[in-house]
């Protein structure tokens, strides 16, 4: 305990992490660490360009809601300035007779440039970036210029990029499988689903760090704990090996080792085998649907919304939010995955076994994480 | 003429552009709403699980998931043919849910994304002109709603309080929501068949104490008299004159005083409501107060004699009286809030859904006709060249569709529903506004009817939670995925910024073959149709002065107030504004029969 009190736990490899968070308690983790968290912002003169790509505005949404630290702490009385961000700032795009009016002080438009070109700044991502029609990125536009153009400009000269939430790092929901994904084209920054072949970065040709903070939307303690993490330098954004996994993800909260499921406040029922058939009971979930032991993520410690709930806890089947195949990898959400494939196409027949008993059902469940988490994983062990 | 063009039109739920002709006289002549985003999520739900749509609807938005999650629930309810069955329980817990959701995305609306606009530069260049007072005014308004990362002047601007508190109860309120749906945003728990979880006994006093804090916010900064004091003068004032005597006797008795003693702060009675109430219309304001100054808003986004538009409300927050089921198809009638649509001249008539069509001539979408929503294929451009929103107004200039209501277009929101419960409040204002000359619905009543209906909402929320809900109740009925095969379900609601359907159908495999949403922000910003008549949105643009408080300093073309209020005004979401395509023509133009 005295232990994981003087820990710096943006240094700590995951297993530590794991092993001292599920020693003391996330929220007391937290709590424990939040002077430090608070004082890595207060340190930093951080500008931070927020941009919304193809989104829900649910991320910008989630991360209003931050507590530790609250973003009134992070934004106002310490120095992390948001420079630009279309929800939140005062200004907007105002063009009289085809050319740009007024000043930045009221002029977004002129506002993102000038911080564009001053450089310094750390790029926030928000929703995905529509390559089509053509390639033209033409499908979103913003001030007279495509988000890809604006996207390019920004992304050049920024220190380095966070990717906030499904759609920014791998495409999420804008992604999802129809026969139109073809011609809108969307791309994450980095990546398109699991392929880092075809993020956007990749087509623009432009080599930056990229840090992903999956989910839908994410966590806002994943994205104020990595921006304050990188900002104090605890992270170098220019050498991530060891710091995120193979979809960037950082391992503090995606672990490679671990799944949603460990952790699943309904992981009792688990494990005396107690397996709801039907929605709105106590019991685990896996039975109607849940895709917790398929999902990298530590909700289950840490937790959403001021800690007070989570998906499984309030009845819900996980549906793998944080997996870069989001939302595909998970559907049908409400089916058991002995029915379907699931994870990029990998069968987790396994998982079927469970039922007949709690030794049974830890193997099985073992099992279909071994199915699903590929061998780099396994060695990293 | 001067072109103004904003784009982005900023704090408001995605990519808003708004194009305008302006005269010498600086008043807007012509104006075009462009959605500038095409991202297709109703396609993406095709060949799947229905229940799953639930949830993905609900990433059509992240600020109004909830409005999606429910319409979403009862279009699957339908689908299942368990409408009728849900429990009680799972009802009172929807509405919860929802109103929770409401509430937020209004304290969102009003404190971040609206009032910032009233910490304009051109309003301190206006309210020093009138001395001390005004400086005093200028220097509450900035204390309270001056937004993150502001300068003036090259100053930075501390975040005002109220923004900065408003921010702690919107977190405060989804918090509360998460713990009984999960998470927000994008909430858990509304499936069909009812709610994932049954709201415990503990959870019921949290979310009390969770209203204790909330209420405490409103208390001390939303309003400067007691909640229960301004509901009993307004909302169940004995008659819409009743409720503005009262609301004008209120703010005299501020008004007496401060102008004396140019202390405008809360502690002299001035909640952030009052502000808005007096200082936000010059009918109120100067006319009947007697202030020096106001920002007229109520001369800003408002309709003339011409305009051609009616106001729609689909009903929402199911009637948990009465025990268990609903039926989708009828419950506006006796949920609390009722659906209705009332035409320009202000007659409530009984909706009838039927009578929606959609057309596409001004959108990026190829084929034309004026259809019911389910019966037409949306087919977008699919070249770079076609995509281009500086044409004249004949041209395609948006990705919205245009929805119309028996052919008209149609304003959707807290004004339509505060119209359809003849709210006395804001009806008595549109009364007294209407009388005086003025369109009774412009941006001032478009903000009176959000912060009005927010604060209606938490009295009913903690009816839902304190004496409706019972923790030892039915949360959820079973289904299986064979009860939605070959079949079809309709689920109206209304999102915290206007009417809001789902219109789901399945195969003989359970999975969705059509899904559709008309969506508030389409109606509010929708582009002309084919017969050139243009959306509500750019119908309330046209006459509106460009600059602040009726051009009063000068015109400044390049501080467009005016464009800026009244987009906002709507609490437009241009993420579930834009409908999706079907590129592929795999699915043939389907007539579906709306029961």
């Amino acid at each position: 305990m005295e232990k994981a009190v003087k820990t710096d736990f943006f240094s700590m490899d995951r297993r530590t992490f794991l092993k001292v968070v599920g020693a003391i308690g996330a929220s007391a983790f937290l709590g424990l660490h939040q002077t430090e968290i608070t004082k890595a912002l207060e340190l930093s003169k951080t500008k931070i360009i927020w941009l919304h790509g193809a989104e829900c505005t649910g991320c910008s949404e989630s991360f209003v809601d931050a507590s530790n630290p609250d973003i009134v702490q992070a934004l106002n009385k310490l120095s992390v300035e948001i420079v630009y961000h279309e929800t939140l700032l005062a200004h907007q795009g105002i063009f009289v007779d085809g050319s740009p009016a007024n000043t930045s002080e009221l002029n977004s438009e002129m506002l993102l440039d000038e911080a564009i070109e001053e450089g310094g700044y750390v790029l926030v991502v928000e929703g995905s970036i529509p390559n089509g029609p053509e390639g033209s990125g033409k499908y979103l536009m913003i001030g007279e210029r495509t988000f890809k153009e604006i996207f390019e400009k920004a992304a050049k000269n920024a220190n380095f990029i966070v990717a906030v939430g499904a759609c920014a790092a791998y495409g999420g929901i804008t992604c999802g499988d129809s026969d139109i994904v073809d011609l809108t084209d969307f791309r994450g920054v980095a990546f398109q689903k699991e392929d880092k072949n075809k993020g956007m970065l990749t087509v623009l040709n432009i080599d930056k760090p990229v840090i992903n903070i999956a989910g839908c939307p994410a966590h806002p303690d994943w994205v104020m704990l990595t921006l304050a993490a990188a900002i104090l330098g605890k992270i170098d954004v220019n050498n991530l090996d060891g710091v995120v996994d193979q979809y960037n993800r950082p391992l503090v909260f995606f672990p490679a080792n671990s799944t949603m499921h460990d952790n699943c406040p309904r992981r009792g029922y688990y494990d005396t085998g107690r397996l709801d058939t039907e929605l709105a009971g106590p019991g685990c979930l896996l039975k109607v649907g849940c895709k917790g032991p398929y999902t990298r993520s530590d909700c289950g410690l840490r937790k959403w919304n001021g800690g007070v709930s989570m998906c499984t806890q309030a009845g819900s089947p996980c549906i793998s939010c944080c997996e870069p195949g989001f939302p595909d990898s998970a559907s049908p959400f409400y089916q058991m995955a002995e029915d379907q494939p699931l994870m990029a196409s990998v069968s987790a027949g396994t998982i079927a076994k469970v039922g007949a008993g709690v030794a049974v059902l830890g193997v099985a469940a073992h099992a279909a994480r071994r199915i699903v988490f590929n061998n780099e994983d396994e060695k990293q062990e | 003429m001067t072109r103004v063009v904003v784009d982005p039109l900023t704090r408001i739920e995605g990519h808003l552009r708004v194009s305008t002709e302006v005269d010498e006289n600086g008043v807007i002549t012509e104006a075009k709403s462009s959605g500038t985003l095409f991202r297709g999520l109703e396609r993406i739900l095709l060949n799947r699980d229905p229940r799953d749509a639930a949830r993905y609807t609900q990433r059509v938005c992240g600020v109004c998931p909830t409005g999606h999650a429910l319409a979403s629930a009862n279009a699957l309810d339908d689908l299942f043919g368990v409408a009728e069955q849900i429990p009680k329980d799972a009802l009172v817990t929807r509405n919860i849910i929802a109103g929770l959701n409401m509430a937020a995305s209004h304290a969102t609306h009003i404190y971040v994304l609206w009032m910032p606009d009233i910490v304009n530069p051109a309003y301190r260049d206006a309210l020093v002109t009138v001395g001390d007072t005004g400086n005093a005014i200028w220097n509450e308004l900035l204390g309270r709603f001056a937004p993150i990362s502001y300068k003036l002047n090259g100053t930075a601007i501390t975040p005002g309080t109220a923004y900065i508190n408003a921010i702690k109860e919107k977190k405060r309120i989804e918090e509360a929501m998460a713990l009984i749906a999960g998470k927000m945003p994008h909430q858990m728990s509304t499936v069909v068949g009812g709610v994932t979880y049954p709201p415990t006994v503990a959870d019921i006093g949290k979310l009390s104490s969770y209203y204790l804090q909330v209420m405490d916010f409103i208390n001390g900064s939303t309003l400067g008299v007691d909640t229960t004091t301004w509901l009993n003068n307004t909302f169940r004032a004995s008659s819409p004159q009743n409720a503005v005597k009262f609301l004008q006797e209120h703010l005299q008795g501020l008004v007496d005083k401060s102008l004396t003693t140019n202390d405008f702060s809360h502690a002299a009675g001035w909640g952030d409501v009052e502000m808005l109430a007096a200082f936000g219309s010059e009918l109120v304001g100067e006319k009947l107060l007697g202030l020096p100054v106001s920002f007229k808003l109520d001369k800003v986004g408002g309709y003339s004699k011409e305009s051609n538009v009616g106001y729609l409300s689909f009903g929402a927050f199911y009637d948990v009286e009465n025990g268990e089921g609903y039926d989708p198809l009828t419950f506006g009638e006796k949920s609390f809030i009722k659906s209705a649509y009332i035409n320009s001249a202000g007659e409530k008539q009984s909706f009838d859904q039927s009578k929606i069509t959609e057309e596409t001539s001004h959108g990026f979408y190829d084929g034309e006709g004026n259809l019911h929503p389910l019966e037409g294929i949306t087919d977008p451009v699919k070249t770079a060249a076609e995509i281009d929103y500086t044409g004249d107004s004949t041209s395609k200039y948006t990705w919205f569709k245009a929805p119309r209501y028996d052919g008209i277009p149609c304003e959707t929101g807290p004004i339509s529903r505060m119209m359809a419960i003849d709210e006395p409040l804001t009806t008595g204002l549109m009364n007294a506004l209407s009388e005086n000359g003025y369109s009774p619905v412009n941006v001032f009543t478009r903000m009176v009817a959000r912060a009005q209906e927010l604060l209606i909402l938490t009295e009913q929320l903690l009816k839902w939670v304190t004496v409706d809900l019972d923790p030892n109740g039915k949360f959820y009925v079973h289904t299986d995925l064979s009860m939605a095969k070959d079949s079809e379900g309709v689920g109206l609601w209304e999102a915290p910024r206007g009417a809001l359907g789902h219109w789901v159908k399945t195969g003989s495999d359970s999975k969705i073959t059509n899904y559709q949403m008309i969506i508030p922000t389409t109606w509010n910003l929708s582009p002309r149709d084919a017969s050139g008549v243009p959306g509500p949105m750019e119908q309330c643009l046209v006459g509106t002065k460009i600059s602040a408080i009726d051009n009063l300093l000068k015109v400044d073309y390049a501080n467009p107030t005016g464009i800026f209020h009244t987009g906002r005004s709507f609490d437009p979401c241009l993420a579930c504004a834009v409908h999706t395509i079907d590129l592929t023509k795999k699915n043939k133009p389907q007539t579906y029969t709306i029961v």
